[in-house]
């Protein structure tokens, strides 16, 4: 057994050492065999992250027997990165102005990043499923990207991803976390843009960083305001730089057992720009415009960064904060709205997208919605189950976008469900694996998207039965959220079995561009989609039962907190445990029932003709041309944000391009001229050259003698005492002579050759 | 005479000779008129130098003077017969004809046309043809025409 500090590193460091050794004997050496050290080095990478987990759990019930609460957190300094001392920290000035007792806390202002690295319950959860995930998606795309031009480049860029995805969980301070959420963005953005050629695919990947950018700058600044806050970046306690006293990190656990938190005004403000951020990468409205355009990345790519694993980093993040956003609960309601909001919205325009691709990526930006307002409401439950639908959801939409990738496989790259159809007999496996995606998806009882879903929607709905926090109108808000979150599990099944139903049921067509491709995938992409969907099927029961996957999740220090206070609640709530038990039952039936709703709906619609779902859409025309113009979010902003910029950019333009060169130009225009003028002079006549080596000779002869001579007459008899010292030109001779001679002597002479002047 | 009467003397004389060189040089488009322009700048400064050395006691300017004019006797070896490799390869000895110093682009300084030779009505002495003519190197003919 490893210890734990040795896996921890050893998880990001071997998908980077992948990633360099790809980069540097990919296109020579290795070529179409680059996937092997890539698979070879995520699959030690899974199992290190398998044990990381298990001792982790160990760990953690070592210290439920010594009577801590709260679980385990093991944190390993590699190195310290920067560090500024108090004393060049302008901030201190301010602090020790502040009073004599203020001194102390002014410690805490040594601006010290240390590379650390963390380790607990969550850290745990989430590395076993990137992890994981991309290492089934890196073994599919040895297959997918056969024979592609840019083949180990791909594997290249998937290792640094996984590299950077882990250090983002790893992380155990916001700058490193805000360093990996960058890193992960630049890698989404090679790999959405990998087809380069292609204008589409380059547009997306810009966009995509774009859009991130908002996101991104939210982030900083909630960064920033936590430094000023808790003058501390990292998570975790920290000694200061001279080893005297402990600086209490943000989710340290010092500060976690105190409870001492920013609270008000501040406490909001940080919650929402680290919102912000969390908007951005997990693709929440209004900033979830890029997640659909960045399909046009390879299929393994959306399956991995696009579904699985980067787009829940914010999610990640949130939940990484949670005691932050206890202290803020203003800010847990902007959080479930917008993520109820967001469900809603993505999953309405799902309904009527025909891309294949597009559907399953607008049911990520639903899914992801989910989470957001599970994190929203806030109770352990809640956080617990926003988490688990994080897992759960990264193997079924790993498996249903790989099933995409392997019927656009079959295709030759065709995604559009109205150009084929009837595919369940070409693809056996695809068919079946897709299908377990779609149930898991829909929230199908017992598959793994309807337990998570289910404690989702519960989690809601008691909110809105107790009317959490202080707010008066909590309980009609998160009541609204609840009906809210239900339309959208019927919305999810029912687009979900469109998709499915157009793909392989109804009457086989092939498009012509499928030529002789039309076939079952090849092993290396059918068997990830099994071992995928054994997983879909089968972790949502294993995980839920006996609420394994909520108590390990407990265990993290700041959600333990929670879980803790909870438990205080729960206990007092256990006379209403009856009550529990129906809303429980209510709203696991509701979802059984909205599930079997939206899948016979589909299936009566689009098994066969598609007459009456047309005259449906005829009769709610407005919302469907909402929906199927995504509600022209795209056209919104292109006139609001980006239409303005541009013509911002064309005025800059033409200023830099007139004004600014024009100056330059006139100026550089300068010598030229002067040049086009002396150039005469130039003409290789050697008498001119002579000619002008006198002139030159006689000014300089002029202006060294001149400035000696009297201006005039008066002016010489007036110094002509001075003279002699004047004009000593050499004392040796002039010894001899008087003085007045040798002035009258030299005078003249030099006279007759001012005159000439 | 006094000493300063006489170095003026001797100043005047070695500016007049350097004066007069100079604007021979500037003005004679001769090249071996230039050449001796250039001779009697020397000169004047020479003695100049003679004068001056005189003046302070010191004959280290007349030792100058001697060695001036040995170096001048090799310039003048070395000047002219760069000026009779130029005549052979110009014809001529106006260093007018040699202006290609100039800036790329500039149009070259002209004189009013010299009327082509015209051979007809040449006073060259005719001979009765005789034997072969020789057979010339085109690389011979362009100063060998006058020949």
């Amino acid at each position: 057994m490893f210890e734990i500090e040795f896996l921890m590193t050893a998880i990001p460091a071997l998908p980077l050492a992948a990633a360099l050794a790809i980069a540097l004997a990919g296109p020579r050496i290795l070529k179409g065999a680059s996937h092997t050290v890539l698979v070879v080095a995520l699959a030690l990478s899974m199992v290190a992250s398998v044990m990381l987990a298990l001792q982790v759990q160990e760990k953690n019930q070592e210290e439920a027997a010594n009577g801590h609460a709260g679980g385990a957190v093991v944190t390993k300094t590699l190195w310290h990165w920067a560090t500024v001392s108090k004393a060049n920290s302008a901030a201190d000035v301010s602090q020790a102005t502040a009073g004599g007792e203020a001194l102390a806390d002014s410690d805490s202002l040594d601006f010290a990043i240390d590379i650390t690295l963390r380790a607990d319950a969550l850290t745990a959860i989430m590395l076993v499923m990137v992890t994981f995930i991309s290492l089934l998606v890196a073994i599919y795309a040895s297959g997918y990207m056969h024979g592609d031009r840019g083949y180990w480049r791909f594997f290249c860029y998937v290792g640094l991803f996984v590299f950077s995805m882990t250090m983002l969980v790893l992380s155990s301070n916001f700058l490193l976390l805000y360093v990996f959420w960058e890193a992960v963005g630049v890698c989404s953005y090679l790999l959405i843009g990998f087809w380069y050629q292609k204008p589409e695919a380059a547009a997306a990947g810009k966009k995509a960083f774009l859009v991130n950018r908002v996101g991104d700058f939210g982030f900083a600044l909630g960064v920033f305001l936590i430094w000023t806050t808790y003058g501390t970046l990292n998570f975790h306690d920290t000694v200061t730089v001279d080893g005297t006293a402990v600086i209490d990190g943000v989710l340290g656990a010092n500060r976690i057992a105190q409870g001492a938190f920013a609270t008000g005004g501040v406490a909001t403000a940080i919650c929402l720009l680290l919102f912000v951020g969390a908007c951005g990468k997990s693709a929440q409205f209004p900033l979830h415009v890029w997640l659909p355009d960045a399909m046009e990345g390879p299929t393994p790519v959306s399956a991995l960064i696009h579904a699985a694993t980067m787009v829940t980093a914010g999610v990640y993040m949130v939940a990484r904060c949670t005691p932050l956003f206890d202290a803020a609960p203003e800010a847990r309601y902007v959080v479930a709205a917008i993520g109820g909001f967001t469900a809603l919205l993505a999953g309405i325009i799902a309904v009527t997208q025909t891309d294949l691709k597009r559907v399953l990526a607008y049911s990520t930006v639903s899914q992801l919605g989910y989470m957001f307002l599970a994190l929203g409401v806030g109770s352990s439950a809640a956080i617990a189950a926003g988490m688990f639908h994080l897992v759960t959801h990264a193997f079924f939409k790993a498996l249903l976008f790989l099933g995409a990738g392997s019927v656009m496989h079959a295709m030759g790259g065709v995604i559009d469900m109205r150009r084929f159809g009837g595919l369940r007999r070409l693809m056996p496996i695809t068919h079946w694996t897709f299908l377990i995606g779609c149930l898991a998806l829909a929230g199908m009882i017992p598959l793994s998207g309807f337990w998570s879903k289910d404690a989702i929607l519960l989690a809601t709905y008691e909110a809105g039965g107790t009317g959490m926090g202080s707010w008066e109108h909590a309980g009609t808000f998160y009541m609204a959220l609840f009906v809210a979150a239900s339309v959208t599990a019927f919305l999810t099944s029912f687009y979900t079995f469109r998709a499915f139903f157009r793909t392989f049921y109804g009457e086989e067509r092939i498009p012509a561009e499928a030529g002789h491709h039309a076939h079952e995938s090849p092993l290396s992409m059918t068997v990830p989609l099994m071992i995928l969907a054994v997983f879909a099927a089968g972790v949502g029961y294993v995980l839920h039962a006996g609420g394994a996957f909520e108590n390990f999740l407990a265990q993290t220090p700041g959600i333990g907190a929670v879980s803790h206070e909870a438990a205080g609640q729960a206990a007092h709530a256990d006379g209403h445990g009856a009550e529990h038990a129906s809303a429980h039952s209510f709203v696991m039936s509701l979802s059984i029932f909205l599930a079997v709703l939206g899948i016979a709906l589909a299936a009566y619609f689009y098994i066969g003709e598609l007459k009456q779902i047309d005259r449906i859409a005829r009769w709610i025309r407005p919302l469907y041309r909402a929906s199927l113009g995504k509600f022209w979010f795209d056209p919104l902003y292109n006139f609001l944000i980006v239409g303005p910029i541009w013509l911002l950019a064309q005025l800059c333009y033409f200023l830099d391009r007139y004004l600014v060169d024009g100056l330059v130009n006139l100026i550089g225009s300068i010598p030229p001229l002067a040049g086009r003028i002396l150039r005469k002079s130039q003409n290789g006549m050697l008498q001119m050259y002579v000619l002008a080596t006198v002139v030159a000779l006689l000014l300089l002869a002029a202006a060294l003698v001149l400035p000696q001579l009297p201006a005039t007459e008066d002016d010489s008899s007036r110094q002509a005492p001075a003279d002699p010292a004047a004009v000593s030109w050499d004392e040796g001779r002039l010894e001899e002579d008087n003085a007045g001679r040798v002035a009258s002597a030299v005078r003249p002479s030099l006279r007759v050759e001012g005159n000439q002047k | 005479m006094n000493e300063i009467a006489l170095l003026q003397n001797y100043l005047i004389v070695g500016g007049l000779l350097f004066a007069i060189g100079l604007v021979g040089f500037v003005t004679r488009r001769n090249m071996i008129v230039m050449f001796i322009a250039l001779e009697m700048m020397m000169q004047g400064v020479a003695v100049s130098l003679v004068a001056w050395s005189r003046f302070h006691d010191n004959f280290g300017g007349q030792m100058l003077v001697i060695m001036i004019i040995a170096v001048a006797a090799c310039e003048a070896a070395v000047a002219l017969s760069l000026i009779v490799m130029m005549v052979r390869r110009s014809s001529n000895l106006d260093i007018a004809f040699w202006q290609t110093l100039r800036e790329e682009g500039q149009e070259p300084t002209l004189d009013v046309e010299v009327p082509e030779p015209d051979d007809e009505h040449e006073d060259w002495p005719e001979l009765t043809p005789a034997g072969v003519e020789p057979e010339l190197k085109p690389e011979q003919i362009g100063y060998r025409s006058r020949v």
